[in-house]
């Protein structure tokens, strides 16, 4: 998976993986999210390489980097060397090429590779983050230990993510699985620990940001209204009262407190 | 025999968070400042040795006041300044060379005589025997000074006095186009624009943006502010500009207990005129011409945000007004609306502002193009406009925000709301002053920020340079000086009690001549502890 939540109807959920691969996903998904959008923004990104305490010189992962806003805000503000692991090539290719364009190619340095095979040697890292990313792999446990062995003894993961309570989320969010990938296999706070804790990952930090998450939900439904304004070819065919009707249930679920975006900070024994 | 209790320490009831400099409101002395926080609002306060303290309310949001701070642009160096520091801000505009930022924006205000006679002007314009009346050659004058300090500058509003019944206004709009101005824009009450069908016929071959006074609906509104009841000719001037294809942004001056009620109202009736691009709204500029007020009780820009989110609940929260970068952040604060029918969609709900607009944070930038793009669109230099800069920045933010293609006709839809709080002699704060964007330009090639213009002095010297006659130092009309003030003979107060003090007027008959109007500061007095 590459770059955040996608919202648009995938017609397989099966092939969640790769749906933000396909040209059709990418362009919607890119419409309706932006490049490098996650929950909380760069702001919420600041907040994380704070809470797993970045020093200058140490190398830092970004699992599923997308775009590279994440490593290059690390890179610039934290001093900080980043590997950024992706699954989009065009991704990769495309986010090397601005590291060489704003001279931070020898500190930054984007890989196309799997959450799951990691392309880098055990304990090869200060720290991992990945942000509004692991609620979207499909095999968790291999994916946190994955984090867990490029990961030096003493060293922290910082993930930001959805969080959920499926056995309360509403009948149509459900249903729809795809709908909103984030939400289709994100798990309670309290499985996101136990997955981390049996990959040897300990929590020490959990902060819940469920307002960053609210704002994305509303700056997806201004978006929708906007290109329904706008009429926009890419997307003919969507069904936009559906589509508001569904984020109006997604912001609801987090009102209720059923879906929620959750900083846990975790470390490697 | 009593024991005397143990004598208690008591804290003081606000924060002090700035020390700063002002002016003697009466005087117009140079004199110390600090600014208090207290019960979430934020006021200036300072004393001077001849007319006593003052207080003033800035800011009736403190948190919000606070959260602006983060949206402050680095400055850009000018081409060239027009005057050299020698008695420091605010006495040598301008612009001197420690001006922090280049003008966006330079205002010409081409007379001083008006067809209205507002009992709310802050320009103190009207009907008056000893005005003046701007030249080619002086009109020339002052746009060349601002190409040089400028190279191609932004925008130039002509203003006055009354700027549409000068008689040259169409050559002097042509004249800056030629210069190589990008936007002109033209401020008027819009009585000609309501009754002369030729003239703007012929405004509409220059299209410059139209700056149109609206104040609101109810003719109690119109008496008080404007002196006539106006609203069936600013519904005549809005449907020429529109018939004829003239841009208008409608430029609301509010009034507390006069108007505010009427914020809502004003921006729903010009999101449905085909004429209105924008609604500016402006808390009364306590300079010049104005009713009565309390210092401690006057608008503010977050008075106005609060109001609209009141008003129009349905469409506004607090945080869709973002404050302008290029000006001091609490001076200006701007939305932009997408709108089709009765869906209306705040910018700012669609791109994060903050990620682009926050230069206190973010030292990391990786779209400067969409920085850019919304730099352009949060600037005092913006106006709303098809064929103009909103249009195609809109566009280009977008874009910025992966909406190729997407919003091509995105101008169309777009609306402009601007939340502009200029500074009087109570309020001025040359901290904020020191980084004005907005320029008046003088026939004698300065540049000076707007807001000094207004409060320190220099209307008055160039008024009095220009029209040849005296022209007393003008006090603002607040309750707590009704004992000292006296009206001049254009409706504005200046202070009595010989009047002069060494530098002011006498008041109204005009006899007395002050040697200069911006006196000396009382601050930097030139000595140290010792001597």
């Amino acid at each position: 998976m590459t770059e955040g939540p996608a919202i648009l109807a995938v017609e397989n959920p099966e092939e969640l993986k790769v749906c933000c691969s396909t040209a059709y996903q990418r362009d919607a998904v890119a419409l309706i999210l932006g490049e490098s959008y996650h929950p909380g923004g760069l702001d919420l990104t600041r907040r994380l390489a704070r809470s797993i305490d970045l020093r200058t010189g140490q190398r830092v992962l970004d699992v599923a980097s997308g775009p590279g806003a994440t490593a290059f805000l690390l890179a610039a503000e934290f001093g900080v060397e980043v590997d950024g692991v992706d699954l989009g090539d065009q991704q990769v290719a495309a986010a090397n090429a601005k590291a060489a364009a704003n001279g931070l190619a020898e500190r930054v340095r984007f890989h196309v590779g799997d959450a799951e095979r990691l392309p880098l040697p055990d304990e090869s890292v200060d720290a991992v983050v990945c942000e509004c990313a692991f609620c979207t792999f499909p095999d968790k446990p291999t994916a946190a230990s994955e984090m867990a062995r490029v990961l030096r003894p003493g060293g922290r993961i910082g993930i930001t993510d959805v969080a959920l309570d499926p056995d309360r989320l509403h009948e149509e969010l459900k249903t729809l699985a795809g709908w909103v990938a984030c939400l289709a296999d994100a798990r309670p706070v309290e499985q996101y620990v136990d997955l981390l804790a049996d990959a040897g990952l300990k929590v020490t930090l959990r902060e819940a940001h469920d307002a960053a998450l609210a704002r994305m939900i509303e700056q997806i439904d201004a978006r929708l209204v906007a290109f329904q304004m706008a009429k926009v070819p890419a997307l003919d065919g969507v069904d936009f009262g559906t589509a508001r009707q569904r984020t109006a249930l997604a912001a609801r679920a987090v009102r209720d407190g059923i879906a929620g975006y959750t900083l846990l900070v975790a470390e490697k024994a | 025999m009593t024991m005397t209790p143990p004598r208690q320490k008591v804290d003081r009831d606000e924060v002090f968070l700035e020390y700063t400099k002002s002016i003697c409101p009466v005087c117009k002395t140079v004199i110390d400042a600090e600014v208090n926080v207290k019960d979430n609002r934020v006021f200036l306060r300072k004393r001077c040795t001849e007319h006593g303290k003052f207080e003033a309310l800035l800011y009736s949001d403190a948190e919000m006041y606070f959260s602006s701070l983060r949206y402050n642009k680095p400055g850009t160096y000018p081409l060239e300044t027009q005057t050299e520091v020698k008695d420091g801000c605010p006495l040598d505009c301008g612009l001197c060379p420690e001006h922090k930022q280049h003008a966006c924006l330079g205002i010409i205000e081409v007379n001083s005589g008006c067809n209205l006679d507002c009992p709310i002007c802050f320009a103190d314009s009207g009907h008056q025997p000893d005005g003046f009346s701007l030249t080619m050659d002086q009109v020339e004058a002052g746009l060349d000074a601002f190409v040089r300090s400028e190279g191609e500058p932004e925008v130039v509003m002509f203003s006055g006095g009354e700027p549409t019944i000068h008689p040259r206004i169409l050559e002097f709009i042509k004249m800056a186009q030629d210069k190589g101005v990008h936007m002109v824009t033209l401020n008027t009450n819009g009585i000609r624009l309501a009754h002369d069908r030729k003239f703007v016929r012929e405004l509409a071959e220059l299209k410059p943006t139209i700056y149109m006074q609206f104040d609101g609906f109810d003719p109690e509104t119109h008496i008080k502010i404007r002196g006539r009841d106006l609203r069936e000719a600013k519904q005549k001037a809005l449907d020429n500009c529109a018939e004829f294809g003239l841009g208008v942004s409608l430029v609301a001056a509010i009034e507390k207990g006069l108007n505010e009620h009427e914020l809502g109202d004003i921006i729903r009736f010009g999101v449905k005129h085909p004429a209105v691009r924008s609604v500016a709204y402006q808390p009364v500029t306590h300079s010049g011409r104005h009713v009565e007020f309390d210092p401690m009780q006057r608008l503010t820009n977050a008075d106005i945000i609060h109001g609209l989110v009141d008003q129009c609940g349905d469409w506004f929260r607090l945080s869709d007004f973002v404050p302008v970068p290029c000006c001091f952040p609490t001076c200006r604060s701007i939305t932009y609306l997408l709108v089709e029918g009765e869906t209306v969609v705040p910018i700012p709900r669609l791109v994060d502002v903050d990620d682009y607009l926050d230069y206190v944070s973010n030292r990391v930038m990786p779209d400067m193009s969409v920085r850019g793009a919304l730099e352009k669109l949060w600037s005092a230099s913006a106006v709303p406009g098809t064929d103009g800069n909103t249009g195609n920045q809109l566009e280009c933010a977008t874009c910025g925000i992966d909406l190729p293609e997407a919003l091509k006709d995105i101008a169309d839809k777009s609306f402009m709301v601007v939340i502009q709080d200029f500074q009087d002699p109570y309020t001025l704060n040359v901290k904020a002053l020191m980084k004005c964007c907005v320029e008046e330009i003088t026939p004698d090639g300065r540049l000076i920020p707007f807001c000094a213009y207004n409060s320190v002095g220099y209307r008055e010297e160039i008024r009095e340079q220009l029209s040849g006659a005296f022209v007393p130092t003008i006090v603002p009309n607040a309750s707590e000086l009704q004992p000292i003030l006296l009206t001049t003979k254009y409706g504005s107060k200046t202070f009595g009690n010989g009047g002069n003090g060494g530098n002011g007027g006498d008041g109204g008959d005009g006899e007395a001549r002050p040697s200069r109007h911006v006196p000396a500061d009382a601050t930097n007095i030139g000595r140290n502890l010792r001597s």
